[in-house]
């Protein structure tokens, strides 16, 4: 099958029915070992040193890992990644665009994947076949978001891990399915984990994934991954088909429509307080304005940029918001 | 309930006696002195509470430079950090703050939403924008660290990064005339000029000044140009020893 990268998610299931293998460049980019060299190639070839990583990182797995084909989010993303996709294009790669439409009507929502189906030659019934067999991976991984807030057993890092890796299934359907099941039983056959604090993580996925150890060294753990469960769509179960999945999703529309999700999760996992991430130059760090007037919790709004470890100031400021969590949590008591 | 609270600061050690969240007794000893002469040493230290005139305590909380300075026998350690944050709380009632404490040899900037620290800073080995660099340029003066500090109008630029140069920058301004009110001025200024880096991450509308420079007037005037208020505490210096007290009766 071909390979096909993502900059974010797309309607995957188009892409599977069409025959296609997706590839979500940012997992490529994050867990390579030699994650810089990927900056590197961007940095040379022009990107500025104030820019994303996370964008820097895409162009250069394209560069390196022989990408001949992307969807390119052109709405409802950041307008760098619009600008990396014109790079991209230079360099000779195709782009198929997408868009999550900014009015957020169902019917807006309908007509860009109607757009996006006929591109890629599909039927609606043939991507709701695939949809059925993907809802299925859904499942497990929201399995696992349950062993983490509910049975207080998966960490947070592995319920991180596994729905952020549903942005693409790892490229392997089938043996991504096995791998969750693996995991779910080895998960469930553990003791619970018993720490005082529950954390919510809020924003992109991390550049610093070492996060989740740290917050457990002081006594506190994630038990929601924001935008990682979004990646894995959680209620695709009420969704009656392609086009309400696809809408009922935060990621890439209003702050406001974000929000009441957010209020939903802190309530059902009774969070203590929340960590929102959001990388060096993004836009994303201005909602954080919004975030801190409407939602009723403690927030702490940390910023990554190349590193991919927490460093000693960001790890000085987490201290200090635990420990203070943590006093008021004896506090209630 | 008594609670105790001790903040062993680089230049004196500030305590406070809380008896159901009322201050009831406070007071200063300069840190030599206090190890020297109300403290003994049997694997921990142990604070001779009698001779500081202190009795029936029912919890005591100790916080200040570094962790192992701060172990007491008796006292449960906290950070500075928390302490005064806890001691802001104490004493302006407020929930979303910039707090800004200039002591002897330290300076700390914490930011506090909803309640929670979510932001700080320290500042670097130097001591140069610290209390002790007030009272050496006092004594260069030869007048009162309480009158240098009234001074804020004219001030002529002092460069140095080094607290040390600046002592001979300041006797080159002398030569030059320059009136000793200016001078008075100056000392001020470059100290806010030192602060302001360290602030410069920290918008907010409200800042509570605390420690020893809290009392000066001049630096006060100048930080009144960067926020919206400037919240006076009563106890400035004894700030992270009420926190101490607060967090001692809240949480413990």
């Amino acid at each position: 099958m071909k390979k096909i990268g993502l900059t974010t998610t797309v309607p995957l299931e188009v892409l599977i029915a069409a025959g296609y293998t997706p590839v979500d460049l940012n997992n490529i980019f994050i867990t390579s070992r030699d994650y810089t060299k990927y900056i590197d190639i961007a940095e040379k070839d022009g990107f500025p040193r104030s820019l994303c990583t996370w964008i820097k990182g895409i162009y250069g797995v394209c560069m390196q890992n022989d990408i001949k084909e992307i969807v390119g989010v052109v709405e409802g993303e950041c307008s760098n990644t619009k600008a990396l996709i014109e790079v991209l294009e230079l360099r000779g790669i195709k782009v198929y665009p997408f868009s999550f439409p900014h009015s957020h009507k169902l019917e807006d929502v309908e007509h860009e994947i109607n757009k996006f189906m006929n591109v890629f030659n599909v039927t609606l019934k043939e991507v709701e076949v695939v949809r059925k067999r993907l809802n299925k991976i859904r499942a497990l991984s929201k399995e696992i978001d349950e062993l983490t807030y509910i049975n207080n057993k998966a960490t947070g890092f592995e319920n991180h891990l596994y729905q952020v890796s549903s942005s693409d299934f790892n490229g392997d359907i089938d043996a991504f399915e096995v791998d969750l099941k693996k995991v779910i039983c080895d998960i469930k056959n553990r003791n619970p984990i018993n720490k005082k604090l529950r954390l919510g993580y809020i924003g992109v996925p991390p550049m610093t994934c070492d996060i989740y150890e740290f917050v457990e060294e002081l006594n506190a753990s994630f038990v929601y991954n924001e935008v990682q469960r979004e990646f894995a769509f959680p209620r695709y179960d009420k969704a009656r088909d392609i086009y309400k999945q696809y809408y009922d999703y935060t990621y890439p529309y209003d702050t406001e429509f974000r929000i009441k999700e957010l209020q939903k999760q802190i309530d059902a996992r009774k969070l203590d307080g929340i960590i929102h991430y959001t990388q060096a130059f993004c836009y994303r760090a201005v909602a954080d304005i919004v975030l801190k007037e409407k939602l009723d919790i403690p927030i702490l709004n940390i910023e990554g940029d190349k590193l991919n470890t927490l460093d000693a100031r960001t790890k000085l400021r987490l201290e200090a918001f635990v420990d203070m969590l943590l006093d008021l949590k004896v506090a209630k008591k | 309930m008594r609670v105790l609270g001790i903040d062993l600061g680089s230049r004196e050690v500030k305590i406070v006696l809380m008896e159901n969240n009322k201050i009831i007794q406070k007071k200063k000893v300069s840190t030599m002195s206090f190890y020297r002469n109300y403290c003994s040493f049997d694997g921990k230290i142990i604070v001779d509470l009698e001779k500081l005139d202190i009795r029936k305590i029912d919890k005591a909380v100790s916080t200040g430079y570094g962790k192992n300075n701060t172990d007491l026998s008796m006292f449960t350690p906290i950070n500075e950090i928390k302490a005064h944050v806890y001691g802001g709380f104490y004493q302006t009632g407020l929930k979303d703050f910039i707090l800004l404490d200039v002591g002897g040899q330290d300076v700390k900037v914490v930011k506090v939403e909803k309640g929670i620290t979510t932001d700080l800073e320290l500042n670097e080995k130097c001591a140069a924008s610290c209390g002790r660099y007030l009272e050496n340029m006092a004594n260069v003066l030869e007048i009162p660290l309480e009158d240098m500090s009234t001074h804020y109008e004219n001030p002529v630029e002092l460069n140095s990064t080094c607290a040390v140069f600046s002592e001979s920058e300041l006797i080159g301004k002398i030569a030059e005339g320059v009136s000793i009110e200016a001078l008075c001025s100056s000392v001020n200024y470059s100290l806010y000029k030192r602060l302001l880096p360290l602030l410069s991450k920290f918008k907010g509308k409200k800042l509570i000044l605390t420690g020893g420079v809290a009392n000066n007037n001049a630096i006060k005037r100048y930080l009144k140009e960067d926020y919206e208020e400037i919240v006076s505490i009563e106890e400035p210096q004894f700030n992270g020893a009420i926190g101490c007290c607060y967090y001692g009766s809240r949480f413990l």
